[in-house]
C-alpha cells in the first residue's frame, strides 16, 4: 500500500508542474501587462513602471515562475490587486462559508441519489422509470440561472420563507437560515444528474451474473438489490463523489453570487470581474492540487473497499 | 418412468422472447421431459437448442418483462404446478428445493462479498440459521466440497480463489439447503480439462451421497457418457431423443443424436474425412462411418526439409511490481520445434501454458523476446518491418473468436479484397473481386455473401469467412489458435473437413492451437506438448497418445472422457 | 443464414430502430426545427431587425393584454413638433433634417402588446430569442465539434500506439482535468481580454477535449487488442489504416453521441458565461445575456423574457438530450 501510495504521489509531480505551467503561462505571458489597468487612466510611464516592479513584471520569464513557485510552496502570493487583502487570508476565510453549504448538500444529494437510484431499479423498465428519466431530462434542460431565479423570487421574495440574501456571523445561524434556500436549490439542480449517473451505476450492476445467482439463491428482490447490488454500485459512487469535491467547491459559484454568501466560488467571479490575477492564480493552483489529493484518496478508497483490487 | 417418482415433469412448455415492439423469437417450441428423482439426468444441445432456457424456465429465472410463457405449457415439482405460482413463492423454493450452478463461476460470485458470507445466505434465508450455526455449516459444506483449508477459505474473496475452487464454492452454496433437484448449467465448460474431471467427480459424489436429482446441461455429449443415468437431446427448442444413457450411446434413435456422436473426431480412429449433421439427417439409417472409412496416415516424414525451424523462442512479459520494479513473467520459454511442408503440428496445453503466445510471436503480432524462426534461411523474427513485410502473405492466422476476428463495418467482399490491395495481388480490382467470389465457393459460403455483414453469419459461416480471408494471400504456413473451439461440435466438424481439403489442395502447413486433445490428434502429424510456457513433450501424434512420456502429458489424456 | 432482402450495416440498422421510437422522432423533429430557425436567421431571413426598438418597454405578450398607461406612453414617445426657438443658429438646419427623416422614416407609433412581449427597450422577444438562439446554439455545436474532434485525434493516436505518446497526451490530460472545467474557462475568459463568440468557442473547444479524448481512448485501447484488428495487422495494413480505416468506423457511434451530449452542455455554459459577462460581447444577443437582463426585470414582475429564454432553451435542450439518448440506443442496444 505505501509502494503505491509513493508511486502516486511521485507521479503527481509533473502534472503539478504542468498545471503551474499552465496557469504561469496563461496569466504571465497571455494575460499580458496588467500594469496599465491597475494604473488606472492618464497614469505616467513613472506609475507604471512602479507598478510593474512592485508586481514583478519587469523580470524575466523564468525569474517570474521561480517567484509564482516559491509563492505556492510558501502560501504568500502577496496581495489582491483589488482589494489589497492578502491572499492567502481571502482564500482561508472562503472555505468556510463555501463548505457550510457543500457539505450539507453532498452527503444529502448523495443518500437521495442512491435510495432514488435503488427504488428505480426495483421498477426498471416500467413506466414510472421511463417517466421519472423523462422528468430528469426536462429538469437538466433548464439552465440553473433559472432555478435560482425562480425559487429565489417565489420562496424568498414572494412566500418570504428564506432571507433573499446574506450571509451570519455563527455557524448555527448560517447553517440553519441563510444556507437553507441555497441548499435546497442545489439539490433541485443538482438530483436529475445524480440521479441518472447513480442509475447507470445501479444498472450495471444489476446486469451481472451474481445478481443471478443471488436470486436462484432464493433471496428477495429487496435485498438482492439493498445488499448485494448496492455494496458493488457504492464503489464507483464513491469514488465518483469523492473525486469531484474539489470541482464543487467551484460549481457552487453561481449560488454564492446570487446569495451573497462569500465562499470561494463568488471570489473567483468577483476576481475575474476585476482582473485580479494573484486570487485567481492561486485559487486555481491550490484546486488543482486538492483535486488531485482527492482524485488519490478516492483511489486508495476504491482500493480498500474493492477486494478484487486489493488482493490482486 | 412411472409417473409418481418423477420429481419434475414439463410438458408442452412453450417460450418465446419479445426482441422489439412487435417481433418475438421463440426459444422452445414445446418441449416435455421427466427428471426422476435419484437420478443424473444429461440435457445436451448446442448453441440455441434452448437447453439452458429451459433450465431457467424452471427456475422462474427468465426476464419477466421480454419473455412469453404459454399458457398451456406446465412444470410442476414434486406434484406442484410451479407455473403460476405467485413470484415470492417460487422465489422461496429457490436455494432450498431446487438450486442451480452456472458456467462462470468468477462472475457467478458476488466479488465483494466473502466466501462464507454467500454461503451462508442461503442457510441464513431458508434454514433459519443464525450467524453461528451457519458458520460451522460452511465450514462443513467446504470440506465436503473438497475446498482445501476451508478454515481460511471461508474468509477469502472469489477473486482470491482459482476457477476450480469457485466453481466449489457454487456447488457448496447450492448443495447448503438439501436441494432435491440440483440444475447444472455447464459448470465445467469454462475449466480446465484436468479440473473438469474434478468437479465432475465431484457432482457424480454429491449426487450418490445425497440422493438428489441432477440436471446436467452441456453442449458435449461425450462429456456426460460416465455421470448420467438419462440423456435429453435438444435442438431448435424442441426435444430429439430422451432415453437412458446406455440406449442413447448404443443405439441413438435420433439421426440428430447420432450425428452428434459421431461427428467429434475420434481417439481411434482418423477417417479421411469427419461425418457433419448433413450426412446424418439426410440418411437418417447411415451407420457410424469412422472405421469403415479409409484412414488417413499422419506422421513426420523422416529426412524431409523442413519448411520453419523455430529455436528457443521466449516471450517475457514485464509487469509492474511494488514502486518502481517490474516483475517478469515468462510466457513462453525455450520453445523449439520444426514443421515440414503441407504437414499440420498441433500444440496443446491447458489455460496458461502458453500455446496461444507462440503462435501470435511467430506472427510478430507480439515482439519476441528471444530465439529465431528460420524460414527459407531468414530468421522472420529478426527482419525489420519493412523486409517483413513481404512476408506477411506467407504465414497467416485464423483467431479463436469468429465474433471478434472479422470488422463488424466490413462487409465481407470489403474483408477479402483488403488484403489482395495490400500486397497487390490481381491487376484491378475487377479481377480481385472475381478472385474473392470464387474464394467464397471454395470455402462453402453462397455467392450471396460477398455484400454481407460478418453479424449476418453464424459461429461457423464466420470461421470460412475467416480462412477466406487468409486464403487470398494464399499464404504456406497457416496457424489456426484455437480455431474450431468456440464451435458447436457439428460445425465444428465442417470446418475441419475444409482445412483438411485446403490443406490436401494447396499444400498449407498447419500450426494448430488447441486444448482439445481429441481434435488435435485428429488433424496433427506432430504433437507439441507445452506447460507454463515450456515444451513438455515433443512427438508424432499417433506415438504420443499411443505411449506418452511425460507425466503431465498423461494426465491430460487421462482426463479426456471417455465415450460408450 | 438468415434471409436478409438487404444487408445493412450500422448506420441503417441504426436508423431503422430511431424511425420505429416515436419519442425520437419527435424530438428530432423538435431538434431539426430549432436548426432551420438558427439557418434562417443566420442568413438574415428573419430576426434580423430584432434590435428596432418596436414597443414601449416592457410592453407585455398579447395574450396578457396591454397595460393601461402604455397607450398614452406610445403616444408620448412620437416625435412632436417643437415650438420654433430663435436663439439656435442651426434651427434652420435642424428643421430640413427632421423633414428629411421624416420624410425616409416615417415615424411609427410603438406597438403596446407583442406576441411575446417586450425587453426594457421595447425589443421583440420573439425575435430576440430566435437571435438569441442562433447565437448559442452555434457555439454550443462548433465548440462541441471542435473539442471532439481534438478528443477523437489524441485519443486514437494516444489508445492506438501507447508509449511515450500516451504518455504524453495522458500528461496533457491530468493537467487540464485536473482544474475544474468551469474555473479553466473562467481563468482563460479573465485572461483574454477581447470578448466575441469566436473567443468563446475557442474556449470551450479547448478546455472541453478532456471528456471525449477519455471515451476514445478507452476505445480504442479496447479495439486496438481485438483480433479484427490483429488480423488486419497479419494482413499487413499499416498503423494509419488500422487507425483510422478499421478501428474508427467501430468507434465513431461513440463520438457522435460525444458530440450531442457536449453541444447540450456547451448551450448550457455559453448561456451561463453571458450571464456573467464572460461571454458574448455588448449588443450580440444569446439566451444569456436575456437571462441576465431577466433577472432584474423579474423583481418588477415582468416575467416574459426570463420565460421564453427559459423555455426555447429548455425546449431544445430536453430535445436534444432525448435524441442523444434514443441515439446512443440505438446505436449500441443493450438488453434493458
Amino acid at each position: 500500500m505505501l509502494a503505491y501510495v509513493l508511486r502516486r504521489l511521485w507521479q503527481m509531480l509533473p502534472t503539478m508542474a504542468g498545471v503551474v505551467l499552465l496557469v504561469f503561462v496563461l496569466f504571465n505571458w497571455v494575460g499580458g501587462d496588467p500594469a496599465y489597468l491597475l494604473a488606472g487612466k492618464m497614469a505616467d510611464t513613472a506609475a507604471i513602471e512602479n507598478i510593474r516592479r512592485q508586481l514583478g513584471t519587469d523580470q524575466p520569464y523564468y525569474v517570474q515562475l521561480w517567484i509564482f513557485v516559491q509563492q505556492i510552496v510558501s502560501f504568500d502570493f502577496g496581495n489582491a490587486w483589488s482589494t489589497g487583502e492578502p491572499v492567502a487570508d481571502i482564500i482561508t476565510s472562503r472555505l468556510g462559508p463555501s463548505l457550510t453549504v457543500l457539505v450539507p448538500l453532498t452527503i444529502l444529494e448523495t443518500l437521495f441519489g442512491i435510495a432514488l437510484a435503488l427504488a428505480l431499479a426495483f421498477v426498471r423498465g416500467s413506466l414510472t422509470d421511463r417517466a421519472v428519466m423523462l422528468a430528469c431530462t426536462v429538469g437538466m434542460s433548464i439552465s440553473i440561472l433559472v432555478y435560482i431565479s425562480v425559487f429565489q423570487y417565489l420562496f424568498a421574495y414572494r412566500l418570504g420563507l428564506f432571507p433573499v440574501q446574506g450571509w451570519g456571523e455563527s455557524l448555527g445561524q448560517n447553517l440553519l437560515t441563510y444556507a437553507l434556500l441555497p441548499i435546497i436549490i442545489g439539490l433541485a439542480v443538482s438530483i436529475a444528474p445524480t440521479l441518472r449517473l447513480y442509475r447507470s451505476f445501479v444498472l450495471d450492476e444489476v446486469g451481472q451474473d451474481y445478481v443471478r445467482t443471488a436470486r436462484a439463491k432464493g433471496l428477495s428482490e429487496r435485498r438482492v438489490l439493498w445488499v448485494h447490488v448496492l455494496r458493488n454500485a457504492a464503489i464507483p459512487i464513491i469514488t465518483h463523489v469523492m473525486a469531484n469535491l474539489p470541482a464543487l467547491l467551484i460549481g457552487a459559484f453561481l449560488l454564492e453570487r446570487f446569495f451573497g454568501i462569500p465562499g470561494i466560488g463568488r471570489e473567483v467571479i468577483l476576481a475575474v470581474e476585476r482582473s485580479d490575477f494573484p486570487v485567481i492564480k492561486a485559487i486555481t493552483v491550490y484546486v488543482a492540487a486538492a483535486t488531485m489529493v482527492f482524485n488519490l484518496l478516492a483511489d486508495l478508497l476504491y482500493r480498500a473497499v474493492d477486494p478484487r483490487v486489493q488482493f490482486k | 418412468m412411472s409417473q409418481h417418482t418423477d420429481l419434475l415433469q414439463v410438458r408442452n412448455l412453450r417460450v418465446a422472447f419479445r426482441t422489439g415492439k412487435t417481433s418475438t423469437v421463440e426459444a422452445l417450441k414445446g418441449v416435455s421431459f421427466d427428471l426422476p428423482s435419484d437420478a443424473t439426468v444429461a440435457l445436451v444441445g448446442e448453441s440455441g437448442s434452448g437447453k439452458s432456457v429451459a433450465s431457467l424456465a424452471v427456475m422462474g429465472l427468465l426476464p419477466a418483462q421480454t419473455t412469453l410463457i404459454d399458457p398451456a405449457s406446465s412444470i410442476r415439482f414434486a406434484g406442484r404446478e410451479l407455473l403460476g405460482l405467485p413470484a415470492n413463492e417460487r422465489r422461496a423454493l429457490c436455494g432450498k428445493d431446487i438450486a442451480m450452478i452456472f458456467q462462470e463461476p468468477m462472475s457467478s460470485l458476488n466479488p465483494v462479498f466473502t466466501a462464507g458470507f454467500q454461503i451462508g445466505e442461503v442457510l441464513r434465508r431458508h434454514m433459519g440459521m443464525n450467524a453461528r450455526a451457519a458458520r460451522l455449516r460452511t465450514l462443513e459444506l467446504l470440506a465436503e466440497v473438497g475446498i482445501p483449508d476451508p478454515a481460511t477459505k471461508i474468509d477469502a474473496y472469489p477473486s482470491q480463489m482459482s476457477g476450480g475452487q469457485q466453481q466449489r464454492v457454487m456447488i457448496a452454496m447450492a448443495i447448503a439447503c438439501e436441494p432435491k433437484l440440483l440444475i447444472a448449467d455447464e459448470p465445467t465448460t469454462a475449466l480446465d480439462v484436468t479440473i473438469q474431471q474434478q468437479i465432475m467427480a465431484l457432482i457424480a459424489r454429491l449426487q450418490q451421497a445425497r440422493r438428489m436429482a441432477v440436471l446436467f446441461i452441456t453442449h458435449d455429449l461425450g462429456l456426460v457418457a460416465e455421470i448420467a443415468d438419462r440423456v435429453i437431446v435438444m435442438r431448435h427448442g424442441e426435444v430429439r431423443e430422451e432415453g437412458a444413457a446406455a440406449q442413447v450411446f448404443g443405439a441413438p434413435r435420433d439421426a440428430y443424436t447420432r450425428a452428434l456422436l459421431h461427428c467429434r473426431p475420434r481417439l481411434d480412429a482418423r477417417p479421411l474425412r469427419l461425418p457433419v449433421i448433413d450426412d446424418y439427417l439426410a440418411d437418417s439409417t447411415a451407420p457410424a462411418p469412422d472405421l469403415a472409412q479409409p484412414q488417413r496416415v499422419r506422421g513426420t516424414t523422416p529426412g524431409e526439409q523442413p519448411l520453419l525451424v523455430v529455436n528457443h523462442l521466449a516471450k517475457r512479459f514485464w509487469l509492474r511490481d511494488g514502486l518502481f520494479r517490474k516483475r517478469a513473467f515468462d510466457a513462453v520459454q525455450d520453445v523449439s520445434f520444426t514443421l515440414g511442408r503441407g504437414k499440420t503440428l498441433g500444440v496443446v496445453g491447458e489455460s496458461g501454458s502458453g500455446k496461444t503466445t507462440v503462435g501470435l510471436t511467430l506472427l510478430r503480432l507480439h515482439r519476441a523476446s528471444g530465439g529465431s524462426a528460420l524460414f527459407e534461411g531468414r530468421d522472420l523474427l529478426a527482419l525489420s518491418e519493412r523486409d517483413y513485410q513481404p512476408y506477411k502473405r506467407r504465414i497467416q492466422i485464423i483467431f479463436q473468436n469468429p465474433y471478434a476476428s472479422l470488422n463488424p463495418r466490413f462487409t465481407v467482399g470489403q474483408i477479402l479484397l483488403e488484403p489482395m490491395r495490400i500486397h497487390r495481388i490481381g491487376a484491378s480490382d475487377a479481377e480481385r473481386i472475381g478472385m474473392a467470389r470464387q474464394l467464397l465457393a471454395r470455402v462453402g459460403l453462397p455467392e450471396a455473401a460477398y455484400g454481407r455483414y460478418p453479424h449476418e453469419f453464424s459461429g461457423g459461416q464466420r470461421q470460412r469467412i475467416a480462412i477466406a480471408r487468409c486464403l487470398t494471400l494464399r499464404p504456406e504456413i497457416l496457424v489456426c489458435d484455437e480455431s474450431v473451439s468456440a464451435l458447436d461440435v457439428s460445425v465444428q466438424a465442417q470446418v475441419l473437413n475444409l482445412l483438411q481439403d485446403l490443406q490436401d489442395e494447396y499444400g498449407m502447413s498447419y500450426i494448430f492451437i488447441s486444448h482439445d486433445l481429441s481434435v488435435v490428434k485428429y488433424i496433427s502429424d506432430q504433437v507439441m506438448v507445452m506447460q507454463a510456457g515450456r515444451v513438455v513433450e515433443l512427438a508424432d501424434s499417433d506415438t504420443l497418445y499411443r505411449d506418452p512420456q511425460h507425466p503431465y502429458t498423461r494426465s491430460l489424456l487421462a482426463a479426456i472422457p471417455k465415450v460408450g | 443464414m438468415s434471409a436478409h432482402l438487404d444487408s445493412a450495416g450500422l448506420w441503417t440498422l441504426a436508423w431503422r430502430r430511431l424511425r420505429a421510437d416515436r419519442i425520437a422522432m419527435a424530438a428530432l423533429a423538435v431538434v431539426a426545427g430549432f436548426l432551420l430557425l438558427v439557418l434562417l436567421s443566420g442568413a438574415g431571413l428573419i430576426a434580423a431587425d430584432w434590435e428596432r426598438e418596436v414597443a414601449v418597454n416592457y410592453a407585455p405578450p398579447t395574450f396578457l393584454g396591454a397595460d393601461p398607461g402604455s397607450r398614452a406612453l406610445a403616444q408620448a414617445q412620437l416625435p412632436r413638433a417643437t415650438l420654433p426657438n430663435a436663439f439656435d443658429p442651426l434651427a434652420a438646419e435642424l428643421a430640413e433634417l427632421k423633414a428629411q427623416v421624416a420624410a425616409t422614416h416615417p415615424p411609427r407609433e410603438k406597438r403596446t402588446t407583442l406576441p411575446f412581449g417586450a425587453d426594457k427597450w421595447g425589443h421583440d422577444i420573439v425575435q430576440k430569442t430566435i437571435k438569441g438562439g442562433q447565437t448559442s446554439i452555434v457555439v454550443g455545436l462548433v465548440a462541441a465539434l471542435l473539442a471532439v474532434t481534438l478528443g477523437t485525434l489524441f485519443g486514437a493516436v494516444s489508445g492506438f500506439h501507447g508509449g511515450w505518446v500516451d504518455d504524453l497526451f495522458n500528461w496533457f490530460y491530468s493537467v487540464f482535468t485536473a482544474i475544474p472545467a468551469i474555473l479553466m474557462i473562467l481563468a482563460v475568459a479573465a485572461v483574454l481580454q477581447q470578448k466575441g463568440v469566436a473567443t468563446i468557442v475557442l474556449i470551450l473547444g479547448l478546455t472541453g477535449w478532456t471528456g471525449p479524448y477519455r471515451l476514445m481512448r478507452a476505445e480504442y485501447i479496447k479495439h486496438a487488442a481485438r483480433e479484427y484488428v490483429m488480423a488486419a495487422d497479419a494482413i499487413g495494413a499499416s498503423s494509419l489504416r488500422r487507425m483510422f480505416g478499421h478501428i474508427l468506423p467501430n468507434v465513431a457511434h461513440v463520438a457522435l453521441v460525444q458530440l450531442s451530449i457536449l453541444t447540450v452542455g456547451f448551450i448550457k455554459a455559453e448561456v451561463i458565461l453571458s450571464f456573467l459577462g464572460f461571454g458574448v460581447p455588448v449588443g450580440t444577443v444569446s439566451w444569456g445575456s436575456m437571462l441576465n437582463e431577466a433577472q432584474n426585470e423579474l423583481i418588477l414582475g415582468k416575467w416574459w423574457q426570463m420565460a421564453a429564454a427559459a423555455g426555447a432553451m429548455a425546449t431544445l435542450v430536453t430535445a436534444f438530450s432525448l435524441f442523444a439518448d434514443a441515439l446512443r440506443d440505438a446505436l449500441d442496444p443493450k438488453i434493458k
